[in-house]
Parts: C-alpha cells; structure tokens; sequence
C-alpha cells in the first residue's frame, strides 16, 4: 500500500513541477531570458558578431554581345551640342493619374561627312589651294544615349510603346533647340577655321573653303 | 439615424470602394487599352563645345541585356555565416538593346608640329585614337519580363540601371574586338587620298601614331563621357 502510495507520488512530481513553474511564469520566463541574453552576450563579446540582411541580384548577367556592323566612316565632327530633355507623361484614371518622368541625354554631333565629297574638290595652284565641302549637318540620326537615361519618377505601368512614343518625343525636342541655324551657322565657322589650320600647317598659304549644298 | 439604415451606406460606401479600386486596378493591367497620355517635355542645353573629331571606324552593336533576381537572406549569427535562397518567386528580365561606338582621332590640338617634310616625303604624326558612345537605345518593345504572382514588375529605374550596365560590359570587352586597329587603319584611308590630291606619292606619304596601343591603353583612350559610365 506504502509503495503504490510512493509509486503515485514520483509519478505526479513532474506535473506537480509544471504546475508550480506555470503558477511563477513569470519569474521563470524571466530567469530563461537573463540565461539566453547572458548566453548571448559572452558570445558577443567573444567575437560573434549577429548580421542579416535580404539582398537582391543586382548585377546583370554575362551574355554575348553581337557586332552587327563594322563600317569605316569619315564623319569630321565640328560642333557638339550635349543636351538634357526631360519627358513626362501622364495617363488620367478614373481616380487617380499614372505618371512618368525620364530624362534623356544625348549628344547632337554638327560637321560634315568626308564620304560626301564630290570628285576634284581639292584643287591646288601654287600655295593655294580651294577645298570644296558638303554641307555642314547632323551627323547621327541616332544621338540619345538611353543608357544614360534617369527615370525621375514612375507611377502605374508602362509599357514598351508607351517608352519608344517617350524616347522619340525627347529626340524631336532636343533637334527643335538643338539642331538651329545658329548651331549650324558655329559649326561651319569652326569648320573653316580648323581646316584651315590644317592646310597651313601642311604649307600652304591661302586657303579657300567653299561649302556645296 | 437608424442602424439599418447606417449599415446600408455603409454597404453602399463600401461597393464604391471596390468599384473603384476594380477600375484602377483594370486600367493598369499590361493589356488594357491605352488612354490618350499628355506628354510634356522640358530641355537643357548643357554644353556646345567647338569640336575638331574626325570619326574613322563605327561600330553597331547588339546586347540583350538579362537580369535574374534571386532575393536572398544573407548574414552571420555567432560566428557561422549563413546565405539562403528565399522561396518567394522568381523575376527575370531580358532586355535587347543597340548601341553605336565610334572611334575619332581628335584634332583640336593638332598643328605644324605633327608634320614632318622632308623633300617629296611627308610624314604626319596623328593623336592618340579614342572611343566613345554615340547613342545607346533599347528596344523597349521586346523587352520581357516573367515575373511570378509573389513578386513586382521591374521599375523603369531598374531596367535603365540594367540598360547602363550592358554599355558598361560592352565597353570593357572593347580590347577583344579590335576597334583601336580598325581606327588607326580607317584613318590612314581616309588622308592618303588627302595628301594625295595634294600632290604627294602614295609611297612617300607616312601616316603614325605616337605608340601601338595594347589593350591595357583602352580605359584611357575612353572619351570622357564614356568613360564615365566604366
């Protein structure tokens, strides 16, 4: 009888444990984490250092790159008209209105291409020589450099065409204040006075320059 | 007010609500129509600068430009480093895109003291080539993106950052493809015609660069702004 009794007693220590420390659970939760913040900080200070962060894939990846063609040019550069254009469009909602703002950068690049010369258009006589050019224009019809291209604000989709209508409203804003007759008129100065330089540096004295339509 | 009554505008306000949000949410799906934009654009001329380039060699260029974006939980506990993959969607981006470069030999400061003539002979020392991009463009029509439901769309800030990193990864590949030698060759066609119409033999005629570029010359034969994107 005397060891059944002692039987039923070490059985219910253990639930007799788990009520009294349910009864204090507060202080034992407190003793828990003074030991786990002790733990941790003897950790600390042996070194351990604690870092998180979520981190993306920022860099792009390596892939081939295709030269679709190589073409040997003689486009004689005279003027560099270097340009911003900020574009921003808007699309009303119901509620509300999507928005967005790119700013381009491009180059406007004025002189003439040597390739366009006509036959006999230099022509010496003594220390003179006549120097025949075409016309002083545009040199890329491509000029925007998009890679450089700073999106500014963004709100609601937007799609490929959405962007190409932005990018070709930023090309014709840039040649309206870009592309004018004073620009034109600097490029074909500096062109007289550089080719000049050269034709005097090579010797010879008088040097007429004549610009063909 | 009775509660019936409360509770039916508040049902009421509710439906709106949702109406609403449905309309805007309809609106901004990829393949609803496009509403009439208003466009408006603002320039600044930075800079005219008076110029002495003569362009020799162009070069097109085709890149498609990908992007995977993994998002992962980096970090060390206790000494012990950990790198997770987070199960939370993929997102992927391709995007096509050309860009021209050309190579010019810079004559603004070119003068009497890089020509040597000696007799029928002529010997011109020229400036060091360089290379620039002239225009970069991305074909903005092809681009794809496959993204799952868990994750959002690329920003146009993030595929303009990808845009100038492809420009970036071209122009450091530039020393395998020869554009220096295309230039420095170009260069000599198009000034023995030249020198020729001024009366000068082809045989007299010697055009030179200052040294043979090798590619650890490239980064420095970078125009200015191009540089700048390196």
């Amino acid at each position: 009888m005397k060891f059944t009794h002692m039987k039923k007693r070490l059985f219910l220590l253990p639930f007799r444990w788990l009520t009294t420390g349910l009864r204090h659970w507060p202080l034992l939760s407190a003793l828990l984490l003074t030991a786990a913040v002790g733990y941790l900080y003897y950790r600390f200070r042996q070194g351990g250092e604690i870092t998180l962060s979520v981190q993306t894939e920022n860099p792009i990846q390596i892939t081939p790159q295709q030269i679709r063609s190589i073409e040997d040019i003689g486009e004689w550069e005279f003027l560099a008209v270097s340009t911003e254009e900020m574009v921003d469009t808007v699309r009303k909602r119901f509620l509300s209105a999507d928005r967005l703002t790119r700013i381009y950068t491009g180059t406007m690049r004025l002189g003439l291409n040597m390739k366009e010369v006509r036959p006999g258009w230099l022509t010496t006589q003594g220390d003179t020589v006549n120097v025949q050019l075409p016309a002083i224009r545009l040199l890329d019809k491509n000029f925007i450099d998009e890679a450089r291209t700073r999106s500014f604000y963004e709100k609601g989709y937007w799609n490929g065409k959405a962007k190409e209508q932005m990018y070709h409203k930023a090309r014709q804003a840039m040649l309206r204040r870009g592309l004018t007759r004073n620009n034109l008129q600097q490029a074909e100065q500096n062109a007289r006075a550089q080719i000049e330089n050269l034709f005097r540096s090579l010797g010879f004295h008088t040097v007429n320059i004549t610009f063909i339509p | 007010m009775k509660p019936a009554r409360i509770s039916a505008y508040i049902s009421l306000y509710a439906l709106l609500l949702t109406a609403a949000a449905g309309m805007n949410y309809g609106c901004s799906q990829p393949d609803a129509p496009q509403q009439t934009n208003v466009t408006d654009t603002t320039s600044w001329i930075l800079q005219v600068n008076r110029t002495s380039k003569l362009y020799t060699t162009e070069y097109r260029i085709h890149k498609i430009v990908t992007h995977d974006d993994i998002v992962r939980i980096k970090g060390s506990f206790l000494n012990k480093k950990f790198n997770l993959r987070m199960p939370i969607g993929d997102r992927k981006t391709a995007l096509p895109m050309d860009v021209t470069l050309k190579a010019y030999i810079d004559f603004s400061g070119f003068g009497e003291r890089h020509i040597h003539r000696q007799g029928e002979k002529i010997q011109i020392l020229l400036p060091d080539p360089r290379v620039t991009v002239t225009s970069s463009k991305i074909d903005h029509e092809q681009v794809k993106q496959y993204i799952d439901i868990t994750r959002t769309r690329y920003t146009d800030a993030e595929l303009t950052d990808f845009a100038r990193q492809g420009v970036q990864s071209i122009l450091q590949t530039l020393p395998d493809i020869g554009i220096l030698e295309d230039a420095r060759r170009s260069a000599a066609r198009l000034l023995i015609p030249l020198l020729r119409n001024l009366g000068y033999k082809e045989e007299n005629i010697i055009i030179s660069f200052r040294k043979d570029f090798t590619t650890e010359d490239i980064p420095q034969l970078l125009s200015p702004e191009s540089s700048r994107t390196l």
